[in-house]
């Protein structure tokens, strides 16, 4: 955790955030028709590839526990799991903000936004079970469960193709991309994916320490706490001609609440690991 | 004696439908929930005879996946009693009979419910199918198992939880949610008459062989989780 590694991690993360951010916020040409509240789209589509990347992490780490029973893999899929479902959060935050601007409406049951909210509560079901199951068997219920998560997005997404194909597909893709766009986007993607990297990496350590010192009954990070914001969504309702840019300000504030949120849970939670590894010495 | 695991699901499958015949507590308890969310949601929607057409598949549905879903929990807490179950863990037969016959029981038994409360929801609603009957027929053998083998595996993986009972749902309810999307479709479609279910149809049987095989896959290894 304190290795020299760790907060080189650190500092390469801080720098490539501050300087995606400011591009995105700052640099990033205007979009004709969505004006500032497109810029939403910088913290959106890279929350979106870290979640994915890590739930892949989950099930790969959980295959490899049913094979070999090993404790790090097992470490791995909470990691991706919990992670996972802070950065498929953002998400889902994100996204309704920008749609409620772009397309006049939070939610539509659209393919990617439905698999995306399944994978959302796959995952917290995942996690619950976790919590919940008696200490023995957790690894091996919850491996299981994410095999079976991990076959149920394809089917799905493809579910959604064929049934819902009359809805408005998303708009970023549809046409080429302005470059100068595309190139900050992969900044903001590489910064993102540093920061899901480290903050995995955190939260990894956190499991080897609760696992090494058998802390199974530490309380499982208070996930969900992104909840709290979904009332501020009425406010919108409320007022529908409000400037782009505070669609924009919305979203980026609603981000950093999860993420901040987020890390400082787990510092919270290593505090507290650290202590009773200090009883349990002393 | 043949060992086979056919026979070996047989006998699981006759035990199960003889202690529930025997006490008939989960049959009762089921058809009577499902009465009530029956009665409930006539008196929350009172629909005219067009709209029920159009929302009789999902309300059918959300009924039987909560009866279902109170049904499983029942199936598995038998085998506590008595260390059943640790019995089972520790005999030579394989534990894929165990699950299979655990399956067919359920199945069976949500099949009856079924059929006892298709006739209600008929009269209730006011229904007539506008598309060809038979293919509800299909929609119901796959979607019934599709919650089914889902649900048997869930509760199996939920009674070794605290909450048991709470356990089953949280658990059930997000993998099935592509499975309850499509039976509800295809009902609507065949009761509406207004496209193919064809569709929907492939898709369950898709999601049932999918799963059917996740669960034997992976069952010994819930069984056996320590």
């Amino acid at each position: 955790m304190k290795s020299k590694l760790f907060f080189l991690w650190s500092l390469i993360t801080v720098g490539l955030l501050a300087y995606a951010v400011y591009e995105a916020a700052f640099v990033a040409p205007m979009e004709a028709t969505m004006f500032d509240a497109q810029r939403i789209f910088y913290y959106h589509v890279p929350a979106a590839a870290t979640a994915f990347s890590l739930f892949i992490v989950n099930c790969i780490a959980s295959i490899i526990y049913l094979a070999t029973r090993s404790q790090w893999a097992d470490a791995l899929a909470v990691t991706g799991a919990e992670v996972g479902v802070v950065f498929c959060g953002v998400v889902l935050i994100t996204g309704p903000i920008w749609a409620r601007y772009a397309w006049g409406t939070f939610w539509v049951w659209d393919a990617r936004l439905t698999t995306t909210l399944l994978l959302w509560l796959l995952y917290v079901s995942y996690l619950i079970l976790r919590r919940s199951s008696e200490a023995g068997s957790t690894s091996v219920l919850a491996a299981s469960l994410a095999i079976f998560a991990s076959l149920d997005i394809p089917i799905v997404y493809m579910s959604n193709r064929w049934f819902r194909t009359n809805h408005p597909q998303p708009v970023i893709f549809n046409d080429g991309l302005d470059p100068k766009m595309k190139l900050i986007l992969m900044w903001n993607v590489f910064a993102f994916m540093a920061l899901g990297i480290l903050i995995a990496w955190f939260r990894y350590d956190l499991e080897r320490l609760a696992q090494s010192i058998n802390a199974a009954h530490i309380r499982k990070a208070a996930r969900g706490g992104f909840a709290a914001l979904l009332p501020g969504m009425f406010l919108f309702q409320v007022s529908g001609h409000w400037p782009p840019i505070r669609y924009f300000h919305a979203g980026a504030i609603a981000a950093w609440a999860i993420y901040l949120g987020y890390i400082l849970i787990l510092f919270r939670k290593f505090a507290g690991l650290k202590k009773e590894e200090a009883e349990l010495r002393g | 004696m043949n060992h086979s695991i056919a026979r070996l699901t047989w006998v699981n499958v006759r035990k199960d439908l003889r202690l529930e015949w025997r006490s008939r507590d989960v049959l009762n308890s089921m058809l009577f929930f499902a009465l009530l969310v029956v009665v409930i949601f006539s008196f929350a929607f009172d629909p005219s005879v067009e709209e029920s057409r159009r929302m009789a598949g999902g309300l059918f549905w959300t009924a039987f996946l909560f009866s279902t879903v109170m049904a499983l929990n029942q199936s598995w807490a038998r085998e506590l009693r008595n260390g059943v179950l640790d019995a089972y863990r520790v005999s030579p037969s394989p534990s894929e009979a165990l699950f299979l016959g655990k399956v067919i029981g359920n199945f069976l038994l949500v099949l009856l419910l079924e059929c006892l409360m298709a006739p209600l929801f008929v009269i209730f609603y006011n229904l007539s199918s506008v598309g060809p009957v038979w293919q509800l027929g299909v929609v119901f053998l796959l979607g019934t198992w599709a919650l089914v083998v889902n649900g048997t595996f869930f509760a199996a993986m939920s009674i070794r939880t605290r909450n048991r009972e709470l356990m089953l749902p949280l658990l059930l309810l997000p993998i099935s949610i592509p499975a309850v999307a499509s039976m509800v479709l295809a009902t609507t479609n065949v009761l509406t008459g207004e496209s193919s279910p064809v569709l929907q149809m492939k898709f369950l049987a898709v999601y049932c062989v999918v799963f059917t095989t996740a669960c034997f896959l992976l069952f010994d290894t819930v069984l056996n989780a320590e």
